[in-house]
C-alpha cells in the first residue's frame, strides 16, 4: 500500500502523531460541508512553513495531489481530495504570530479560527471584520482560499478587502511573500490573486490582515413582515435612502421557525419573513439611521419593528442567524444550500421565482440570505434516501443559478466554485475568460496537482452542477 | 519598429478609419512618455478595435502604451520601446447603470469628471480623490490603482472594481468578475489588472461599486505646529470614536499654498486636515470631539469652509506645484501608518540638508506619504536624497516609489525600488499574458 511508505516519509517531517493513514481515520476527511467525495491517501498536520515545504516536495516527488484544508466548513467542496493525495490540515498551525494595534494589523497562521482573532483583540476595541456564519469554527486560511464573506461584509467588504500580505508555498516547494504589512507594495497584486483562488495556486502558510476598530454604537433592528415581498422591497428602499447598514439579512418564516425552535432567540413564529438590520458608528448617526430605517420598514408594511435592547439580545438574534443552517438540520435529513448573487433590486422577483420552483419540483425551499448585497442562500430540503427527490433538488438548484445568471448576477457570492460549480463556470465566463484563468493556473500549478478538480471546468459535465455529489451529505 | 510607418498607417486606417490613426509629429509629441515621442497614436472607438490593434502590434512587435487622459503617465521607468500610444479617450460610453443597485459599467476612457457628474445626479459617487482629478480616466485610475486620502474610509479602486473587460495581446477580449457587489466565481483577475499600469492587458470596460454621497461634510484644520504634536493628535483621533472621511498631516517649510484665500497660504509648518461627514447633529458632535482633542494637545482648531480646493491640492500636488517648480519630484512612501510622521520628519531633514524645498502630505490613517521635492531645476544631489529617503521608508518597514519626477532623475534611479521574492512570479505572469512585451515594456517593477 503506497500510503504506508508515504506516511513514514511524512512522519519523518512532522512526527508520528502528525500523520493519519488508516482508512477509519481518513473517513473524517473525506467530506466538507458540501458533501462527501473520496478519501485522501494520507492526512498530515504540519506545524510550520518549513514542514509544509517538505510536504510539498514529497508530493512533488510522488506526483501526488496536494490539498490544503482548514476546518472543512466550506460549502462548495473546496477542501475535498477529489483524486486522493496528501491532505494538509492546518489545525496545528493556529498561532496568532503578531498583533500590532497601532498599525491595526495582525499576522496569523492559516489555522487560526476566524472568531479567535476577533476575541484576541476585543478588549482593546478591535475586531477582524469578515464574519462568515461559521466563524466559530472556520479558519482564516480557509477564508483566504474562498474569499469568504459574511453578514457584515455589506459595509466592510469581504476577506480580500482585509488581507494585506501572504506567505505562500508553491507546489514546487518554493516560498514566496506577496504584499506587505503596509499598503501599495510596488508590483502586481498577487495577494489579491491568491485570495479566493481556492487552494489551486499555492498553499498559504501565513496571513497579514487588517484589524478594524469597534464602533462607538451599534443598533440591531428586527423588522417583521406578513408578506415576503414587503421585506424584499424594504431592502431596495433602504439602499435607495442612501443608508448602508453594517448588515442587512433576511430570513423567511419557514427558516425562522426552525431557528427559533433551536435557539429561542425571540424570533416570531408566525410571520412570513424578517429583516435583521444593523447600523453602526457614532451614536448620533446610529440613532438617526435606525429611526430612518424603522420608518422605511413601516412604510413597507412591517408588522412590527423591534430594536435589541441589550448586547445579550443582539447576540441572541445573531446566534439565531448564524446557526440557522444547523437549525434546519433538526427538521430535514439533508439540505442543499445555493449561493447565487443577483442585483439587489431584483430580490422580490427572485423570491417569487423560487416559490414557483417549490411547486414545480414539489420541494421545500427556505431562504436565509444576505439581502443587502443580493447574495441568496436558498436551502433546498431533501432526504438523500429518496433518489427521485434528490434529482429534483439538482434541477431546482440549477434553475435558481440560471435565473441569477440571467439577471446579470453570479453563480457564487461567497461559498466558492470548488467542486460543486466548476462545470457551471461557462455559464458566466466565455472561453476567452476561462483561458486567461487557465494561464494563471498553469503558471503556478502547472501539473494540476494542487487541489485538482476545483474552480475551473473539468470539461466532463459542462454547464452542470455536480449533482452526483448530493446523496452522501447530511445537514 | 520592425514595420514601415506607412504600412502601419495604411493597415490601421483600414481598421480604425483615417481619424483613428495619427502620425503627425505635433500630435505624437503630446503623447511623449519620459521624453520619448511615439511614431503614431491609435484611437480606437470600440473594444474590438482595441483587441485588433493589440493583435496587430503583437504580430509586428510594436510597443504600445495604453493611456486614458495621460494624467498618470509620469509614473514608471522610461519605456524600453515605445512605438505607439493607444488612446482610449473615444471609449467613453456608459454601458449599464442601475442607481438603485449602486453599480455601474462604463468604458475605460470615460473621464472621472464625466463619471462623477453622471452618478452625482442620483446622489451617488465613486469616493476617490485621485491624481489627475476630473480629467483622469476611469481606466487610468484603475490601471494605477490611484487613490487619495478618502481611501481610509472607502478603500481604493482595488476595493471598488466589480469586474473588468480587457483586451489581451492575442487580440481577444475577456472579462473578469461581474456586475454584482459580491462575487467569488473564478480567479480575481481584476486585482491583478488594478495597479498593473497597463503592462498585462488593456482595460476597456469597468464595472464599479458606487456609494451614496454623504449629505453634508465639514473640514477642520488643526495647526499642530510640530510633527510630534501631529502624531500625538492623530493617535488620539485614532483611539476616539471618530471615523473621519479623510485625515492628512501636511507639513512644509517652503511656504506652499493650500489655500489661496488664506494669508499664509493656509499652511503652517505642520497641520492636520480632517474631514467628517453626517447630519448637523453628527458633525457638531465631531467638532466637539475634535475641539477637546486639540485642546488636550495644545493646538487650535479651525472649521474651514470651501475646503474642496485644499483637498484637491492634497490629492494631486503635481497639478498645482508643477508650474512653480518645473523639476518637481513627488515620492510616494507606503508605510505602516504609525511611521507616517517619522517619515515626514526624515524627509524634511533630508531635503533641508540638500537645500531642496519640501512639502509632505501624509494620509496617516493608511500610511501613504507624498513627499514633494520642490525644485525649479534638478540638483545633482537629488538622486542621493531620493536614495536616502527610500532607505528611510524601508527602515521604517515600508517602500518608496517615485510617482512623478523629471526624466533626468529616472536615468539615475529605479522608480519602483525594492523587489521581493515574488518578482519571479510577476515576471512569469507578464510573459504568460504579454510574451512579446508589447505593453508598456520596461516601465514597471523589475523591468517588466
Amino acid at each position: 500500500m503506497k500510503s504506508i511508505g508515504l506516511s513514514n516519509e511524512l512522519a519523518s517531517v512532522v512526527g508520528e502523531d502528525g500523520v493519519l493513514w488508516r482508512a477509519e481515520d481518513l473517513m473524517l476527511y473525506e467530506y466538507d460541508a458540501l458533501s462527501s467525495m473520496r478519501q485522501p491517501d494520507v492526512v498530515v498536520f504540519p506545524r510550520n512553513t518549513e514542514q509544509v515545504v517538505k510536504i510539498a516536495k514529497a508530493a512533488l516527488r510522488h506526483n501526488l495531489p496536494l490539498i490544503a484544508r482548514g476546518a472543512g466548513t466550506g460549502l462548495s467542496g473546496g477542501s475535498v481530495a477529489t483524486e486522493g493525495g496528501i491532505l494538509l490540515v492546518f489545525s496545528r498551525m493556529k498561532k496568532i504570530l503578531e498583533i500590532d494595534l497601532e498599525n491595526q494589523r495582525a499576522r496569523v497562521q492559516p489555522g487560526v479560527v476566524n472568531l479567535d482573532l476577533s476575541v484576541a483583540v476585543a478588549d482593546d476595541g478591535y475586531y477582524y471584520a469578515p464574519d462568515p456564519s461559521s466563524q466559530k469554527a472556520c479558519t482564516i486560511g480557509g477564508n483566504v482560499a474562498e474569499n469568504s464573506g459574511g453578514p457584515h461584509t455589506l459595509a466592510y467588504g469581504v476577506t480580500t478587502n482585509h488581507v494585506l500580505a501572504l506567505e505562500v508555498v508553491l507546489p514546487s516547494g518554493e516560498v514566496i511573500h506577496t504584499g506587505a504589512s503596509h499598503w501599495d507594495r510596488p508590483g502586481y497584486d498577487l495577494t489579491g490573486l491568491f485570495v479566493g483562488s481556492e487552494g489551486t495556486l499555492g498553499v498559504v502558510t501565513e496571513i497579514t490582515v487588517r484589524l478594524s476598530r469597534k464602533p462607538e454604537a451599534v443598533k440591531t433592528i428586527l423588522a417583521i413582515y406578513n408578506q415576503t415581498e414587503d421585506a424584499t422591497r424594504t431592502v431596495a428602499a433602504i439602499t435607495a435612502r442612501g443608508i448602508t447598514p453594517a448588515a442587512l439579512e433576511m430570513m423567511d418564516g419557514f427558516c425562522l421557525r426552525a431557528v427559533e425552535e433551536a435557539t429561542h432567540a425571540g424570533y416570531p413564529m408566525d410571520c412570513a419573513a424578517v429583516l435583521l438590520i444593523e447600523v453602526e458608528g457614532l451614536k448620533e448617526s446610529v440613532e438617526e439611521h435606525a429611526d430612518e430605517i424603522e420608518a422605511v420598514c413601516r412604510e413597507n408594511h412591517a408588522r412590527e419593528v423591534r430594536r435589541a435592547k441589550s448586547a445579550e439580545e443582539r447576540d441572541l438574534l445573531w446566534k439565531g442567524r448564524k446557526t440557522a443552517f444547523g437549525a434546519l438540520g433538526r427538521i430535514t435529513p439533508n439540505y442543499y444550500v445555493q449561493d447565487g448573487v443577483i442585483p439587489r433590486t431584483r430580490l422580490p422577483e427572485m423570491l417569487e421565482f423560487i416559490s414557483t420552483l417549490e411547486k414545480k419540483y414539489d420541494l421545500h425551499i427556505g431562504n436565509i440570505f444576505h439581502a443587502g448585497d443580493g447574495n441568496l442562500h436558498p436551502l433546498i430540503l431533501y432526504d438523500e434516501r429518496n433518489r427521485g427527490q434528490t434529482a429534483r433538488v439538482i434541477l431546482a438548484a440549477k434553475d435558481i443559478i440560471t435565473r441569477c445568471v440571467d439577471m446579470g448576477g453570479s453563480i457564487t457570492g461567497e461559498h466558492g466554485v470548488g467542486l460543486e460549480k466548476s462545470d457551471l463556470m461557462p455559464l458566466i465566463f466565455s472561453e476567452n475568460d476561462l483561458d486567461l484563468m487557465r494561464r494563471i493556473k498553469n503558471l503556478f500549478n502547472p501539473d494540476g496537482r494542487l487541489n485538482p478538480g476545483k474552480l475551473l471546468p473539468t470539461g466532463k459535465m459542462c454547464g452542470e452542477l455536480r449533482g452526483g455529489l448530493l446523496g452522501g451529505g447530511t445537514a | 519598429m520592425t514595420v514601415a510607418l506607412d504600412s502601419v498607417r495604411t493597415e490601421l486606417a483600414a481598421l480604425l478609419g483615417v481619424a483613428g490613426v495619427l502620425t503627425d509629429r505635433a500630435a505624437c509629441a503630446a503623447f511623449a512618455v519620459d521624453g520619448i515621442v511615439p511614431d503614431f497614436i491609435a484611437t480606437p472607438s470600440t473594444a474590438e478595435h482595441v483587441a485588433s490593434i493589440l493583435a496587430f502590434a503583437n504580430e509586428h512587435q510594436l510597443a504600445l502604451i495604453p493611456c486614458g487622459s495621460g494624467t498618470k503617465l509620469s509614473t514608471g521607468n522610461p519605456p524600453k520601446r515605445y512605438d505607439a500610444a493607444l488612446s482610449l479617450r473615444k471609449l467613453n460610453r456608459l454601458i449599464h447603470y442601475e442607481p438603485a443597485d449602486l453599480t455601474i459599467t462604463v468604458e475605460a476612457g470615460m473621464t472621472f469628471g464625466e463619471f462623477q457628474e453622471l452618478v452625482g445626479r442620483d446622489g451617488l459617487w465613486l469616493p476617490l480623490d485621485v491624481r489627475g482629478g476630473a480629467q483622469s480616466s476611469i481606466g487610468g485610475i484603475i490601471a494605477a490603482n490611484a487613490a487619495g486620502p478618502l481611501r481610509q474610509s472607502f478603500g481604493g479602486p482595488r476595493d471598488m472594481v466589480l469586474g473588468l473587460k480587457i483586451a489581451t495581446t492575442d487580440g481577444k477580449i475577456a472579462k473578469t468578475g461581474g456586475r454584482v457587489v459580491k462575487n467569488v466565481a473564478g480567479y480575481d483577475l481584476g486585482k491583478l489588472l488594478t495597479g498593473s499600469f497597463g503592462t498585462l492587458g488593456v482595460i476597456v470596460e469597468a464595472s464599479l461599486k458606487l456609494f451614496t454621497k454623504p449629505p453634508a461634510r465639514a473640514t477642520y484644520l488643526i495647526r499642530a505646529g510640530t510633527l510630534e504634536v501631529a502624531r500625538d493628535l492623530r493617535g488620539r483621533i485614532r483611539c476616539s470614536p471618530l471615523d473621519p472621511l479623510r485625515l492628512v498631516v501636511a507639513c512644509s517649510d517652503a511656504g506652499v499654498r493650500l489655500r489661496d484665500s488664506a494669508p499664509d497660504g493656509g499652511m503652517s509648518e505642520t497641520d492636520l486636515w480632517i474631514e467628517v461627514s453626517g447630519s448637523d447633529r453628527v458633525t457638531r458632535r465631531c467638532e466637539q470631539e475634535l475641539t477637546n482633542l486639540s485642546a488636550a494637545a495644545g493646538a487650535d482648531l479651525e472649521r474651514v469652509g470651501k475646503a474642496e480646493e485644499v483637498w484637491d491640492r492634497i490629492a494631486d500636488p503635481a497639478r498645482w506645484l508643477q508650474s512653480k517648480y518645473p523639476e518637481l519630484s513627488i515620492l510616494k512612501a507606503a508605510l505602516p501608518p504609525r511611521a507616517s510622521e517619522e517619515f515626514l520628519s526624515r524627509g524634511r531633514q533630508q531635503a533641508e540638508s540638500e537645500q531642496i524645498g519640501f512639502a509632505g502630505f501624509a494620509q496617516a490613517g493608511v500610511g501613504i506619504v507624498h513627499a514633494c521635492l520642490l525644485q525649479q531645476t534638478l540638483t545633482p544631489g537629488t538622486a542621493g536624497a531620493v536614495v536616502k529617503l527610500r532607505q528611510a521608508a524601508e527602515d521604517l518597514g515600508g517602500t518608496l516609489i517615485i510617482e512623478h519626477c523629471p526624466v533626468a532623475l529616472k536615468s539615475q534611479i529605479d522608480v519602483w525600488g525594492a523587489r521581493g521574492d515574488d518578482l519571479d512570479a510577476m515576471r512569469k505572469l507578464k510573459s504568460a499574458w504579454d510574451p512579446l512585451e508589447i505593453l508598456s515594456p520596461g516601465r514597471f517593477v523589475g523591468g517588466i
